[in-house]
């Protein structure tokens, strides 16, 4: 049967070749512009580390004045320096580890190496394995390391190539910030998106779907090294915005992130505990002057929440939708005038004795068919949307990537959409009478 | 035959056709909301893509110089000032940014107490002969004098710096009053209005107040930092003085790191790049939809004329000329299309809506309704031409034939 009603199906979009083709280029632009964007918004929104995210979490308390004129109620993103030690001292259930965000001047210890800005995150030693980051030399440092202030650095695959031409530099020593450091490690290619632990940028600009930094080191030490190159994501509060650009450890000036690792429920629970026992007691010291206000939300809550995906992108994510809306309203329109055409020969079927489902699944055949090769001729054109995306100087660019699972998907959206727009169509031309239309022949 | 006689045959034809002209008519709206709010978007980024800052962009660039700390430098910012100055083809050099690049932005207050903040406001900080550099535009009162400026080493939260400010943050500051030697402060120091100039844009965001920018300067002799080096060429010469700037920047501060040296062009293009290409993209996406549409209608058309041959025939018979064919079907496009063109109007506006609460659009203006009614129309009946065109040419013969 299903070969009947496709042979037919193909008799029947063979008779008027060029309003079928017509059909195939609606679907195919249709789904081609909307798959595009689609993949955009859904590489934007993916998980950064699908293996990690369910027991990384960012915790945030409130420092902040209670009578605060406009403020959030939601707690600040980062915690202020005074906050992020204390919290980084108190050991909570699993490790955990703070950081922030800038720029230091580096170079190679070896005579004509050129000195450059390198991004750098000051962090803790537990960056690299809560985060699960590959490593292509050496390691990461050791807590040891953090407490002694040590003089070590751990250095990205790109600046390992323009430094020491991709060999091997563990034990090699760089100048930064006029300081001599020591090459502990050297990561693999490794930038997750969106960047969670950087959504807010910071003077470097970076946010969540910037570059790679160049350089870790720990988090004290950077502290110590001379400089003043900025502090992070820093937001302060009060009548001087810029209160902290000189002073980081100003009382009223947030920029240091904090993760932890928690491993399941009653580990969450303890943290949250910890948190809001830690609020209260800087409560009653006098330093917040409100009660606790701390939230504990895991990696893919605290996507969620920043809205880290920009504004450009969910706004192209609406418009495919609209895009695709309009296709499928111009599908079904045109199904619905070509079905209706064929009334006669619906009519003479019916009368032979062809009952009003095979009319029906006759008619969603034709209808499928024609998505199926909208779908085919679409998926080309998504291929050059995402192309032309790519080309766009804009820093989520590389994710417009189409893999596998969206390729099916798309040709299903096609195929579905089509199925979709043939029923109500298909319907109306399995209700024709065949007593009037076969008088009216 | 007169044009409004045919209308009610029209009608009672397309009364026949509900299902299919509801879904035109549909599809007509939706497109032209999608269509009047795009256009809206891409001539916003293409306005602000154009908006100037203020400064005389064509011959102004600035020069990051990053002291590293900690690391001698032989070199200070006014001896580099005054070989800057002397270079051929510099007009005026300074220490201080540019916009689009980086300016801070400070909350102003009109009492010295620094209760309620009245503005928040890009302050352009630089030294002597900052405002030349940038090539403002003073345009009441008098440009900032390199003699009355404070020192900056003898600086304190007690010194009152002359300052220029927009006019736009002058309303804002002091509105309907002449702000002329009126005092305000930032959060560590007082100002003194000296002079008014046109415009100056720390950012271009299409914001109220990208426009609400403050200059001050101090006198910066023997001292040694890093940060933006604004210099401003004769018109024409920005290259070449450019480049000789940078190579004299750097060998009087080799203790520091010229990490990036920009053309306000370049900032420009840098700073709109991304909003532009979205544009791009919005107006393939446009392109698409109007295709789209434009193949539901003619492929309605299309159906409708070969449906109809017979009765097209008949009324051939009868009398009626091409012409009459040809415009029938153009009657019957403009009414379904204006139909749909005005309940399009009503989605754009609720399409609107919906954006202005998720995005930063503004209010969709009534010109881009007309406009994007128009290019429907237009493009409804180019749509419709071919199958029209095919009807007139059915010969009244076939009123005699059966199917």
């Amino acid at each position: 049967m299903v070969g009947y009603h496709l042979q037919l199906a193909s008799r029947s979009l063979r008779r008027n070749p060029v309003l079928t083709a017509l059909m195939v280029l609606a679907i195919g632009l249709g789904i081609g512009a909307s798959i595009t964007m689609l993949t955009v918004l859904h590489n934007l929104s993916g998980n950064p580390l699908p293996s990690r995210s369910d027991v990384l979490f960012h915790p945030q308390i409130d420092p902040r004045p209670v009578n605060l004129r406009g403020a959030d109620p939601e707690p600040p993103d980062n915690l202020t320096y005074i906050d992020a030690v204390n919290l980084y001292r108190l050991k909570g259930p699993g490790r955990r580890v703070i950081m922030s965000s800038n720029w230091l001047p580096t170079r190679a210890d070896v005579p004509d190496s050129p000195l450059a800005m390198q991004t750098t995150r000051p962090t803790t030693s537990d960056f690299f394995g809560m985060f699960a980051v590959p490593f292509l030399y050496g390691a990461g440092w050791s807590e040891q390391d953090d407490e002694k202030h040590a003089q070590v650095a751990v250095i990205s695959r790109a600046l390992n190539d323009t430094l020491f031409g991709g060999r091997n530099s563990v034990g090699k020593q760089l100048v930064i910030a006029t300081k001599s450091f020591r090459i502990v490690g050297v990561i693999d290619d490794w930038n997750p998106q969106p960047r969670f632990y950087d959504v807010g940028g910071g003077v470097r600009r970076t946010g969540a779907f910037g570059k790679p930094d160049q350089l870790y080191i720990p988090f004290f030490t950077w502290l110590d090294v001379p400089q003043d190159y900025g502090y992070g994501d820093m937001s302060c509060w009060g009548n001087d915005d810029n209160a902290g650009d000189h002073e980081p450890r100003a009382g009223n000036c947030t920029w240091v992130g904090l993760w932890v690792q928690l491993d399941g429920r009653a580990q969450v629970d303890a943290y949250q505990r910890l948190l809001e026992g830690y609020s209260a007691g800087q409560h009653t010291a006098g330093r917040f002057e409100g009660p606790p206000n701390v939230r504990l939300r895991g990696l893919v809550d605290w996507l969620d929440y920043k809205h880290v995906v920009p504004a450009m992108a969910r706004m192209q994510g609406w418009v495919a939708f609209g895009v695709f809306l309009i296709c499928m309203i111009n599908t079904v329109g045109l199904l619905v005038a070509k079905f209706l055409r064929k009334s006669g020969e619906i009519g003479v079927r019916r009368a032979l004795g062809a009952s009003r489902r095979q009319i029906f699944s006759q008619c969603l055949t034709e209808a499928g068919t024609i998505g199926i090769v909208g779908g085919l001729f679409g998926l080309p054109l998504a291929g050059l949307g995402l192309w032309m995306v790519r080309q766009q100087p804009v820093a989520f660019a590389p994710a417009a990537q189409l893999d596998l699972p969206m390729l099916a998907a798309a040709l299903l959206l096609a195929v579905a959409a089509a199925l979709a727009a043939g029923l109500w169509p298909a319907w109306r031309a399995s209700r024709v009478t065949p007593a009037m239309q076969v008088k009216s022949l | 035959m007169s044009v409004l006689m045919q209308v009610s045959p029209i009608l009672a034809a397309l009364r026949r056709h509900r299902s299919a002209v509801v879904l035109l008519i549909l599809e007509i709206s939706l497109t032209m909301a999608v269509l009047g709010n795009l256009i809206f978007i891409v001539e916003g980024t293409l306005q602000r893509s154009r908006t100037p800052t203020g400064v005389m962009e064509s011959d102004v660039a600035v020069m990051q110089s990053i002291s590293v700390i900690g690391q001698g430098n032989p070199g200070n910012v006014g001896n580099s000032l005054a070989q800057l100055q002397q270079l051929p083809g510099v007009v005026a050099a300074a220490y201080g940014g540019v916009p689009l690049w980086y300016a801070e932005r400070d909350r102003l207050f009109l009492d010295s107490a620094r209760k309620a903040p009245v503005a928040q406001a890009y302050a352009f900080q630089g030294s002597q002969a900052y405002s030349r550099a940038l090539g403002v535009r003073v345009i009441e009162g008098r440009d900032l004098d390199d003699d009355e400026i404070p020192v900056a080493e003898a600086t304190n939260e007690h010194t009152v710096f002359p300052a220029l400010i927009t006019r736009a943050l002058a309303t804002q500051l002091f509105p309907g009053q002449d702000p002329l030697g009126k005092m305000f402060y930032n959060a560590d120091s007082g100002f003194r209005i000296q002079g008014i100039v046109e415009h100056l844009r720390g950012q271009i965001a299409g914001k109220f107040d990208d426009d609400f920018s403050m200059i001050y300067e101090a006198r910066i002799g023997a001292m040694d930092m890093g940060g933006g080096f604004t210099i401003r060429s004769q018109p024409g010469q920005l290259v070449p003085a450019l480049r000789a700037a940078s190579d004299l920047m750097q060998r009087m501060n080799p203790g520091h790191v010229q990490n990036k040296v920009y053309t306000m062009q370049q900032l420009r293009t840098e700073s709109f790049r991304g909003d532009l290409a979205l544009g791009n993209m919005l107006v393939v996406v446009m392109v698409i939809l109007l295709v789209v549409t434009a193949l539901g209608v003619s492929g309605l058309a299309s159906f409708w004329v070969q449906q109809r041959r017979r009765q097209i025939g008949m009324r051939r018979a009868l009398g009626a000329t091409r012409g009459d064919v040809l415009r029938y079907f153009q009657i019957e496009n403009l009414l379904i299309v204006g139909h749909g063109v005005v309940l399009g109007a009503i989605a754009a506006y609720v399409l609107n809506r919906l954006l202005m609460q998720d995005f930063e659009v503004a209010q969709l203006p009534f010109g881009y309704i007309v406009v994007g009614a128009a290019m429907v129309l237009v493009l409804g009946q180019i749509a419709v031409l071919g199958p029209a065109m095919r009807a007139a040419a059915v010969p009244p013969v076939v009123a005699t034939r059966s199917v």
